[in-house]
């Protein structure tokens, strides 16, 4: 009895010191935070010239109006002073003052007489008299927001996104007619449709972090959403699979996995069409649309790969193909009325890793299959059919 | 403007291909008049035209182009022994923080802490004497267009271009009656005049010229604020719009006269266009009979003129320059003509 009360008290005493130790760096650090914010530690810590970063984020036009929405992504505030426009010292209006401070953004407003077609060059001046450019290549009203824009958004996602889920689905009942062997095939032919998808998201991702204010970090944010997803969904994964469920429950559960992975892809998608929408950069084809139909069926495909040989309710059916689509129409949206760079790259790296992960389940589920033993070359050839059809059907609507 | 691409190209600019059935819904380019924004205040759209935003502060400049417009210098003034009239001036140069647009300060050199240097102004056959002084960080100096000697000419390898702190004397006998200017002539010359070192130099003839009601000096120039070697505003008396925000009041019937010189640096030529009225030129001024009746002048760096002329109908008058493009970056004024 005395022993374990001096045992404990012993780890007591031991559990102090550590937390001192782990303090202590802390304490020192913030010492030396105070000692360098006091006396700059030796260095010479003002710039000498000012450094102002700009990024316009959009340029509307509008009957007679140009608005103009510019982010300060330098250090320091950025006072807006003057704006020529075409050689012409021009009036203009901004949202919030002229001084945007850092990391926020404000809108110019110009009135002027822009015709359609011609290219227009605007220069915003500083306080600091730095230059910064805004080009209009060609001059066209900017489509408003607004009921009909939400119903071309929603519509937009219904084609790329939930019909073509849907569609896929449909084959659930001649598919569960294959052979195991050809089982394989199908969930092999999902794994390279997946990886296509994803390696097609992650450039999507690192195109888009060009574009992104430098503070923001836009690779580090790509890094941090896609491992961040694939890493949550592989220990969801394997949580379920060591609470002792079913194989076949297992086997649902990787379904709603693979939905979730193309909804958060879809949605990825949904947010660069909705950005695009509102600056004016899109221009839809049917041979287009239907281009989309036809490779975005293969995405319901996948979903139904891996419970062909159960016997999932309609239900569940319908909710994975809801899973699946329906975020390419929320995507829009959000794009669409409040297009950010950032939060479009966050999405698309979510999409990347969670896809990614889902090509992982699927390897895992191949390997535990006893017929895969009997077929490796029914793996190879799957993957590549996946591969290639997304190449093939890519080449419809690039 | 690169905006962000779908990762399908699914967004390819100029693929026209319009929708068919599903088309009319899908894309929808909204027409009718946009929402107004939060703060949208501004004229109607029917009187748009050029101007800068804001109005710059005159009195932290230390000169106003109100008042520089009419300001001349005739120095202090004595009688030597052998009658001849003796004009005495005082300049010193300054590096000076000047507001030149709204909300843009420009580290110019100034003459006398101004844009343009004082307007000297003498008759002929005058001695001239310039105390110069430099207050500046570089070496500058005082170059005067007319007749004098090399020494007083003011170009380096001349006792005339002076280091920071130092002082000298310029002196000569005012020759030919006309219209000149002075600048600084230290190197990298383009840069010394961009800064903002140059004024206009008037020689009245001994006999005077016709009588008028009113004077003006205009010095044509341009700033360029972010030193690529182009101007990025344009102005006569150096702050863009001023006399478009602040016209020139005069009356019908008054007879004026415009003493007009161009430094602009960078660019090629310049030029002085007069709205609803014809005026007299006189080329550098050195002729009392003037060479054109026109309503538009052209001038080169360093050419000058004098411009007479009157207004008939009471109204507001542009003048501006006739390279559209300096008008709209700033070279734009009114004369305000009241009855």
């Amino acid at each position: 009895m005395a022993e374990r009360t001096v045992t404990a008290n012993g780890r007591k005493h031991r559990n102090w010191s550590i937390g001192v130790l782990l303090v202590l760096p802390l304490v020192i650090l913030s010492g030396v935070i105070v000692l360098f914010l006091t006396t700059g530690g030796g260095l010479e810590l003002t710039s000498p010239s000012p450094v102002e970063a700009l990024t316009i984020e959009r340029v509307r036009l509008f009957p007679n109006k140009i608005e103009i929405t510019a982010r300060n992504v330098g250090p320091e505030d950025l006072t807006i002073a003057q704006v020529i426009i075409n050689n012409a010292v021009w009036p203009y209006i901004t949202s919030n003052g002229a001084t945007i401070p850092r990391m926020r953004a404000a809108t110019i407003y110009l009135d002027y007489h822009w015709s359609y077609g011609e290219a227009y060059a605007i220069r915003l001046f500083t306080s600091n008299g730095i230059p910064f450019d805004v080009t209009i290549p060609w001059a066209f009203e900017t489509p408003e927001l607004g009921a009909k824009t939400l119903l071309s958004f929603t519509l937009i996602g219904l084609y790329v996104g939930v019909i073509p889920v849907y569609l896929g689905l449909f084959w659930f009942p001649a598919l569960r007619q294959l052979g195991r062997r050809w089982m394989i095939f199908l969930l092999a032919v999902t794994a390279g449709l997946l990886i296509f998808l994803g390696l097609d998201t992650l450039t999507e991702a690192l195109e888009q972090a060009v574009a992104m204010p430098s503070p923001l970090q836009g690779n580090g944010l790509i890094g941090i959403g896609a491992i961040g997803t694939f890493l949550l969904l592989d220990v969801i994964s394997k949580r379920q699979t060591t609470s002792g469920r079913s194989e076949a429950s297992q086997r649902l559960s990787l379904a709603y996995m693979i939905a979730i992975g193309i909804g958060l892809h879809n949605l990825g998608e949904g947010l660069a069409i909705g950005a695009a929408y509102n600056v004016g950069e899109i221009a839809l084809g049917a041979f287009l649309v239907v281009g989309f139909i036809i490779q975005n069926i293969t995405e319901g495909l996948g979903i139904i790969a891996p419970v062909l040989r159960d016997r999932p309710g309609i239900s569940h059916l319908a909710l994975m193909g809801l899973i699946g689509g329906a975020p390419a129409i929320i995507g829009s949206w959000i794009g669409g009325f409040s297009p950010s760079p950032a939060l479009a790259v966050l999405f698309l790296a979510i999409g990347a890793g969670a896809v990614f992960e889902v090509v992982y389940e699927i390897a895992k589920l191949i390997r535990k299959d006893a017929a895969y033993e009997t077929a490796p070359m029914m793996v190879f050839s799957g993957i590549m059919t996946g591969m290639l059809i997304l190449w093939i059907t890519g080449l419809l609507i690039k | 403007m690169k905006a962000s691409l779908s990762r399908r190209d699914f967004l390819q600019a100029g693929v026209l291909t319009l929708l068919g059935t599903a088309g009319a819904a899908v894309i929808h380019r909204a027409s009718g008049e946009a929402q107004a924004p939060p703060v949208h205040q501004m004229d109607h759209g029917d009187s748009a035209m050029a101007m800068a935003v804001g109005e710059v502060d005159h009195t932290k400049n230390g000169f106003n182009p109100t008042d520089i417009v009419a300001d001349f210098d005739y120095g202090k003034a004595s009688t030597l022994e052998n009658g001849q009239t003796l004009r005495e001036y005082n300049i010193y140069t300054i590096n000076k923080d000047i507001e030149v647009v709204p909300g843009i300060v420009y580290p110019a050199w100034t003459y006398n802490g101004r844009i343009p240097g004082p307007t000297i102004r003498c008759t002929e056959g005058d001695l001239i004497r310039i105390h110069f002084r430099n207050g500046s960080s570089h070496p500058h100096s005082m170059h005067f267009h007319g007749i004098h000697t090399a020494q007083m000419d003011g170009v380096p390898g001349t006792p005339g271009v002076i280091n920071p702190g130092e002082s000298f004397t310029y002196e000569f006998e005012a020759k030919p009656f006309g219209l000149h200017l002075y600048h600084c002539h230290a190197a990298p010359l383009a840069r010394h005049i961009a800064k903002g070192l140059y004024g206009a130099f008037i020689i009245d003839p001994k006999e005077g010229r016709s009588t008028v009601d009113r004077e003006f000096v205009m010095v044509m120039s341009g700033f360029d604020i972010d030193f690529d070697d182009e101007n990025d505003f344009y102005a006569v008396n150096a702050i863009p719009f001023h006399y478009q925000l602040h016209p020139i009041q005069i009356k019908v019937g008054e007879k004026v006269r415009i003493y007009l010189v161009n430094i602009l640096e960078f660019d090629l030529i310049n030029s002085f266009h007069l709205h609803a009225n014809f005026f007299h030129y006189y080329p550098t001024g050195t002729s009392l009979t003037p060479s054109e009746y026109t309503d538009i002048i052209m001038q080169t760096q360093a050419q000058r003129g004098i411009l007479e002329f009157s207004y008939k109908y009471p109204g507001s008058y542009m003048f501006h320059a006739h390279n559209t493009e300096f008008a709209e970056l700033g070279w734009t004024g009114n004369f305000e003509v009241v009855s």
